[in-house]
């Protein structure tokens, strides 16, 4: 609890200085200026000593008296306003959430919005996070639910004043929904397990369930239902943390093995959170391409390839941090090649 | 009903009756055809008589339109100049002889050329109203002479009666003719336009018209520049007509028609003498070019272009300037905008020298306002406004396939666009008699797209500024809206600060900036300037390579 309080403090005191340097700007005639770490491919490497993926030093700057960055600075400035806002009364919300609340007319006859679409709002509230070195989290900030778990786990949730025990071993068919943040008064009372396993399909993660899978191998038990979410891998990530080993099971397409990848090494668009949710410890389970040219009967199995596939198999040869291993490399040259897959659901 | 035809026609009655007693009976050859249009003819033959007069006389003209309408419904036209005036022993022949103005037999880029124009006026007059035309004319000698002027249509012959002579300071001429069966209105076929339009062309003119309600519309004289005066060249032998080759041997001096030829015809060497004769071999070349038959001159035409020449000389050639043409368009128009090009000459035909000139204006008083407004196209020859069967014309065909879109006209018909063609040549190809359009030679039409092109771009790159600049003006406007929702946050992210001090501080910020910024484009758009004037001049030299090689390619 007392740990809670002091993230808070901390998001509560950056915005607040923010606002503070902003008016020392104004006040001594200069442009105010925001400044934000470059986000994109060009700004993000791979560091070998923490096995993820980190933002470099690039920085945009993002001045007011500019026409053409004049909104997006006021915008900032609305945005950074309204979580402080969140955090003086203790409230959360979404960043859709968030969005329509600052959707207003900036003026009577004016069909100028503040802002008039979320993809406006999302990137200027990563840009806030990554500029002031905190998670949307921090700011009682949400993302959309997604990532189901079961298992040995017992959670303390506090939450609109008041205190929930969580028991993931008693949550029935539909397991439990993996909040946005599974920090910020958020206590992991008791974890008893051997390790994680996390499947890439839903489907999976209900048949695993209905035949107890994690009861009988003592495992947590998680479904990011595809693409993790910012949860799903913190979750992952403290998981991590209590030495629990990690194994993510995919499709045998370059899809689901990037979904691994994401869980590992963190993604790029989230660079500047790769501390926070990535695992570099996480394993892959699943059949490879290789198996498939192995064992007839998989061979059996394998369905033609999406575009999508093969779009991904393409763009993850090009990542370095993936590159560099040379049996994935073998793996995605394979998917090129045959333009084959293998869903997990068909084992 | 090919012109060849009814010109063959012509000049086989031609021996029996007079060409006056002809054009009675097919008055619309003249452009005597429907109650607006023929109006509009009468002014037309009238005011250009005047320029083409005073511009031989180099003097700067001052024309007076004045039409009033009579209880019978008749009209009454009297167009005056100041220009030489018409000593009294040619007055008959230049007025009530069709056929026998001073035009017929020179050959120069001149506005009118057949000779019928004003006594073709005089004797449409007399058929429609049966009253003479009424002259006042003197050549600033003093003596000024009144007089009536008819046509004996049975023989061509002039009728010059009721003289008066006296003492008065004055020079030039009035003519005051009664018409019935024409009609006065302010359409786009009617003679203010007309007048609106020879304004544009002539900026050297000064012309008033009164219209039968009395108001006065004054073009004024925006350009004391007298237009070359036209060299007088030969005709060539691409050039013409049966019926007017047929009339020039009728008049000839020359003895033989073989010597008519080299002495009357440009470019005819006796070596081309030879090629004709082995074409027509049953020509006799030395019978008097008087003696020669309707249907061999018809026949000598048709063997001119089957041999080759040497190019008729581009010499004679007047456009009326860019600079001329873009003062006028501005005074007239007061547009926005405007892009004039005259086009170095071309050939059509084989050989027959032209040239285009294009201006195109856009805004303020451009486009024709019918309500609302509309993309206007002034169609012009030698000068001459040419407002009837637009339809066929080739300027009116270039200008449509043109696809305006690409030149950021979304949509042409409703701009607010005038665009001005003159094409300029001593044969221009009309296509019929009428002379209200230019027939679609290849050749011209072509230059006539790519001349409109050319202004186009120039629109274009204004008109893509135009956007720039809007779309940074309204970036501009939102940063002042920007700044009062920046001054409302910013204090509560802070918990401190004032909005009202922060949005006057901010303001201040943001208007200093742009001050900086609109110093730094202006100079910049000086310095584009310079540039593009240095890149015109490139062209305009590149221009005049193009013409000396086409004179190297006549030799």
């Amino acid at each position: 609890m007392v740990k809670g309080r002091k993230v808070d403090n901390v998001a509560y005191e950056r915005l607040v200085n923010l606002g503070r340097e902003t008016l020392q700007e104004i006040n001594s005639d200069t442009s105010p200026s925001f400044y934000a770490p470059v986000r994109s491919r060009s700004n993000v490497s791979f560091s070998e000593d923490t096995g993820t993926l980190v933002l470099g030093d690039k920085k945009e700057k993002r001045t007011f008296v500019h026409v053409s960055q004049a909104k997006k600075f006021m915008q900032t400035i609305a945005i950074a306003a309204k979580l402080k806002k969140f955090l003086e009364e203790g409230l959360h919300t979404s960043i859709r959430g968030l969005f329509y609340q600052l959707k207003f007319s900036l003026g009577e006859d004016l069909d100028e919005e503040l802002f008039s679409e979320q993809s406006e709002s999302n990137p200027l509230i990563e840009d806030l996070e990554a500029s002031l070195d905190l998670k949307r989290e921090d700011f009682n900030l949400s993302t959309d639910r997604k990532g189901v778990v079961a298992g040995n786990m017992i959670i303390k949730d506090r939450f609109g004043g008041e205190e929930n025990t969580i028991d993931a071993s008693k949550q029935g068919r539909s397991g439990w929904m993996i909040p946005s943040d599974v920090d910020n008064d958020m206590e992991f009372v008791d974890v008893n397990a051997d390790y994680v396993l996390v499947v890439e399909k839903d489907a999976l993660w209900q048949r695993l369930n209905e035949d107890k899978f994690w009861k009988k191998n003592n495992c947590i038990l998680i479904t990011p239902k595809g693409q993790a979410s910012r949860g799903t891998r913190r979750l992952i990530r403290k998981l991590a943390d209590m030495k629990l080993p990690v194994y993510v099971f995919t499709d045998c397409d370059a899809w689901g093995w990037y979904i691994y990848w994401a869980i590992k090494t963190g993604s790029m668009n989230l660079a500047y959170l790769t501390k926070h949710l990535a695992t570099p410890e996480a394993r892959f389970i699943g059949v490879t391409m290789s198996d498939i040219n192995e064992y007839d009967f998989l061979n059996k199995l394998t369905i033609k390839a999406k575009d999508v596939d093969i779009k991904r198999a393409e763009e993850m040869k090009s990542y370095p941090w993936i590159s560099r291993h040379k049996e994935w490399v073998e793996e995605l040259d394979i998917v090129l090649k045959t333009k084959k897959k293998l869903e997990q659901d068909a084992l | 009903m090919s012109e060849i035809k009814e010109a063959k026609e012509i000049f086989e009655e031609f021996r029996e009756h007079s060409v006056a007693e002809f054009f009675t009976k097919n008055k619309q050859m003249l452009g005597f055809s429907g109650k607006v249009r023929s109006l509009t003819t009468v002014i037309h033959e009238y005011v250009t008589n005047s320029l083409d007069a005073c511009e031989e006389a180099g003097i700067l003209p001052d024309i007076t339109v004045k039409i009033t309408t009579l209880p019978d419904d008749n009209v009454l036209v009297k167009v005056s100049d100041n220009g030489p005036g018409i000593p009294l022993d040619h007055v008959g022949k230049a007025l009530g002889m069709m056929l026998a103005g001073t035009k017929f037999h020179r050959y120069m880029q001149q506005r009118g050329q057949q000779g019928i124009g004003a006594a073709g006026c005089t004797m449409f007059a007399q058929l429609t109203s049966g009253k003479p035309v009424h002259i006042k004319t003197s050549t600033g000698n003093g003596k000024v002479i009144e007089c009536n002027v008819s046509i004996n249509v049975k023989t061509n012959e002039p009728t010059v009666s009721d003289i008066t002579e006296y003492d008065a300071e004055y020079r030039g001429i009035e003519i005051t003719a009664e018409f019935a069966d024409v009609k006065y209105d302010r359409s786009d076929y009617g003679p203010l336009e007309y007048l609106k339009r020879t304004a544009i062309a002539n900026p050297h003119a000064e012309i008033l018209f009164i219209d039968p309600e009395g108001r006065k519309v004054r073009f004024p004289r925006v350009s004391d520049v007298m237009p070359d005066r036209p060299h007088e060249v030969l005709p060539h032998p691409l050039g013409l007509e049966p019926h007017v080759l047929y009339n020039m041997m009728r008049i000839s001096p020359a003895r033989k028609i073989s010597s008519f030829l080299t002495s009357e015809l440009a470019r005819v060497s006796s070596s081309k003498v030879e090629e004709l004769k082995s074409l027509l071999p049953q020509l006799d070349f030395d019978i008097s070019p008087k003696d020669i038959a309707w249907e061999d001159a018809r026949r000598l035409v048709k063997a001119f272009k089957r041999i080759k020449w040497i190019a008729p000389s581009a010499d004679g050639l007047r456009p009326i300037g860019k600079e001329q043409v873009e003062i006028a368009l501005r005074s007239l128009l007061n547009p926005e905008f405007v892009s004039v090009r005259s086009r170095p000459p071309k050939v059509y035909k084989g050989g027959v020298p032209f040239i285009v000139e294009v201006a195109i204006a856009y805004g303020g008083g451009a486009g024709r306002r019918t309500g609302s407004t509309n993309a206007e196209i002034m169609r012009f020859a030698n000068r001459s406004p040419l407002l009837f069967d637009a339809g066929g014309c080739a300027i009116t065909k270039a200008i449509k396939s043109v696809d305006w879109k690409r030149y950021e006209v979304k949509d042409f018909e409703n701009a607010p666009i005038s665009i001005f063609v003159n094409v300029v040549s001593a044969f221009v190809p009309y296509t019929g008699a009428g002379k209200q359009s230019i027939a679609s030679e290849p050749e011209v039409l072509d230059e006539i797209k790519f001349a409109v092109m050319d202004v186009a771009r120039d629109l274009n790159r204004y008109l893509l500024g135009k956007v720039r600049v809007a779309r940074k003006e309204a970036k501009r406007k939102a940063i002042l809206r920007y700044i009062h929702q920046l001054a409302l946050n910013l204090p509560l992210l802070a918990n401190s600060g004032d909005p009202e001090m922060l949005e006057k501080k901010l303001t201040k910020m943001v208007f200093e900036k742009f001050k900086a910024e609109e110093a730094e484009e202006k100079k910049e758009v000086k310095l584009r300037k310079i540039m593009v004037e240095e890149s015109s001049g490139e062209e305009g030299k590149s221009d005049e390579e193009g013409g000396i090689e086409f004179d190297e390619e006549d030799m």
